[in-house]
């Protein structure tokens, strides 16, 4: 794809993910936005694409023991443990603050237990001001073992199904993890289920350790790994995602800069999520909104969705993990 | 209402071999902090070290061109790329951010017990003190060793009382600022109301706060802890706190805190 250079007027940023529109492609990733009123001081929520919720549970939950986070080579490990409010609370309190927002609000829901995704998704359809809900599958299923939902394809395919049936009125996202040994499988199974939109990667499992003690750092032992470190690992998985599954991406991992984010869109995002960042820059979105749009015009794109999937592979590529 | 903005470091000083003060400037933040709050400081531009690092404000200066100091040790990547800041860099900064000390009541004589690093918050605090013009603080400072207690001008040109205990014995009384403060308490009149305002490293906090309950003495602590955020999203700074039967509740030590009284944290 070759556009015609045009320098004249402003990009137009709007991108359509299935059932779901947004004003541009840059949407703030859960757990790093809080419940959006917290970034009111640094940005104005009206220039972004969307934002998802810290993830919400039946019951709010207080979390793990410190400590939480350590920082890594460029990135941090996480093991927060799904603190939150609780998603009585989230609806009777940070939602109806969020009124006329004029962005996306998209709430990230979690469950120990089908049931509770179920019940959390139910509470949450035809809420007032809320747009799409997004389905955070690397809780751990205690059902099963603790093994987390995103890993087995049935348990997918049936937890995604029933949260589709019990909110079917909301754009239904699905974020994959990536421990897992092929993604595009997930991807797959997601689809099956009834997914609108599939967003990737959550945090990549590690760990850290106190030489000096010889324990973990983390209390949880094991975390999340996010940050720049991890780009190059969940854009491989956009790619591989795009080319296995006909549904529409919001891609992330590690996005520190607007290139970034134009890679992720390139590998088949048709929107991007910024996590991370946000704790470094609690102004970086919606910055990132202005830098893509003047990339665009510096490059003549005249509607950013024309970049998704753009990515030219040699002849001959073939879909799957290639031998490196 | 915190801002982030690039500031301009304006002086860069050593005040030892790992000890630095760093005078930035920002008009908002100089106008808008109180005492005991912090700033989240880019260390470096790109993603090695990715994190900010939250910093006690040492002092407002006085003038209105806006400057905050903030004084730091060297201990790891972040605070040695820090210190190779030079005068006209632009850091990111992030405040001010926290709860910031209550300031005593009329009457109550402030105790400012520091351990190591933790001074740097203290001279912000002893300003506000004495436009508060109550009775005057006095400061129990311990460290490791006698090249870890800094920032002594400061105090004594203040005529603020400044007693000194370090580990290894080479200045002041030997051993922790407990030993200090035990002596302190033992001394003190039954008519004396005091209030100690601690800042150290954790272990110090635990146990200066388990000194101050065992003699009902009003006690705030200073907490330091593992921050990425510092406005209150990531939840990865909390400090355990008395709960219930379900377990220990978790507070954010960035937006709950930094301060806090003795008896709401459960070190």
């Amino acid at each position: 794809m070759t556009p015609a250079r045009r320098s004249d007027g402003a990009t137009d940023l709007r991108v359509q993910l299935g059932p779901l529109r947004l004003k541009n492609p840059v949407v703030a990733a859960s757990g790093t936005f809080g419940y959006g009123a917290e970034f009111r001081p640094y940005l104005d929520l009206n220039d972004l694409g969307g934002f998802v919720t810290k993830g919400l549970s039946l019951l709010p939950r207080r979390g793990n023991a410190p400590p939480r986070t350590c920082e890594t080579a460029s990135g941090m490990l996480n093991a927060i443990g799904l603190a939150n409010v609780g998603v009585e609370a989230f609806l009777a309190e940070k939602l109806p603050a969020l009124r006329g927002c004029g962005t996306a609000v998209i709430a990230n829901v979690f469950g120990e237990t089908q049931d509770e995704y179920v019940a959390v998704a139910r509470r949450l359809n035809g809420a007032p001001g809320l747009d799409a809900i997004e389905l955070n599958l690397s809780c751990p299923n205690t059902e099963k073992g603790g093994l987390a939902f995103g890993v087995s394809p049935p348990v997918i395919r049936e937890v995604v199904g029933a949260v589709r049936r019990a909110a079917p009125d909301l754009p239904l996202i699905v974020k994959l993890t990536p421990n897992i040994t092929d993604v595009a499988v997930a991807a797959t199974a997601a689809k099956e289920g009834g997914a609108d939109i599939l967003s990737l990667v959550n945090t990549f499992l590690g760990m850290a350790i106190d030489l000096k003690t010889r324990r973990p750092v983390l209390d949880n032992v094991v975390g999340g790994l996010s940050g720049p470190a991890i780009k190059p690992l969940a854009l491989y998985m956009v790619q591989r995602v795009r080319s296995a599954v006909d549904l529409p991406i919001m891609g992330m991992g590690g996005i520190a800069n607007c290139r970034d984010a134009l890679e992720f869109i390139v590998a088949g995002s048709a929107a991007v999520q910024v996590g991370t960042l946000n704790f470094v820059d609690p102004g970086a979105t919606t910055r990132l909104v202005r830098e893509i749009d003047a990339w665009c015009r510096g490059e003549g794109v005249r509607a950013v969705r024309d970049l998704t999937g753009t990515l030219r592979l040699p002849a001959g590529t073939t879909p799957g993990p290639a031998a490196v | 209402m915190p801002s982030d903005s690039p500031a301009p470091v304006v002086r860069h000083e050593a005040l030892n071999r790992d000890h630095f003060l760093l005078t930035l400037e920002s008009a908002r933040i100089a106008r808008e902090a109180r005492a005991g709050q912090f700033v989240m400081i880019q260390t470096r531009a790109g993603s090695d070290p990715l994190l900010r690092r939250p910093m006690s404000i040492y002092r407002v200066l006085p003038g209105r061109r806006g400057l905050i100091q903030i004084l730091y040790k060297v201990v790891g990547t972040g605070t040695r790329y820090l210190s190779q800041q030079p005068r006209g860099a632009l850091l990111g900064t992030l405040g001010p951010l926290g709860n910031g000390f209550r300031l005593p009541e009329p009457g109550t004589r402030p105790v400012l017990v520091a351990g190591g690093i933790g001074i740097a918050i203290f001279p912000f605090l002893a300003e506000a003190l004495r436009k508060g013009r109550g009775p005057s603080p006095v400061l129990l400072y311990g460290g490791r060793s006698k090249r870890d207690l800094v920032a002594l001008d400061f105090f004594r040109s203040r005529r603020i009382p400044v007693r000194l205990a370090t580990e290894d014995g080479s200045t002041g009384t030997r051993g922790f600022v407990t030993r200090l403060l035990e002596t302190l308490l033992a001394a003190r009149k039954a008519a004396d109301h005091l209030e100690l305002f601690v800042c150290g490293p954790t272990p110090m906090l635990k146990a200066v706060g388990a000194v101050a309950t065992g003699a009902g003495v009003a006690c705030q602590l200073a907490l330091e802890s593992q921050m990425p955020c510092g406005i209150g999203v990531c939840l990865g700074c909390v400090v355990p706190c008395p709960g219930d039967a379900r377990g220990p509740l978790f507070r954010r030590v960035c937006t709950e805190g930094p301060i806090f009284r003795a008896s709401e944290v459960a070190l």
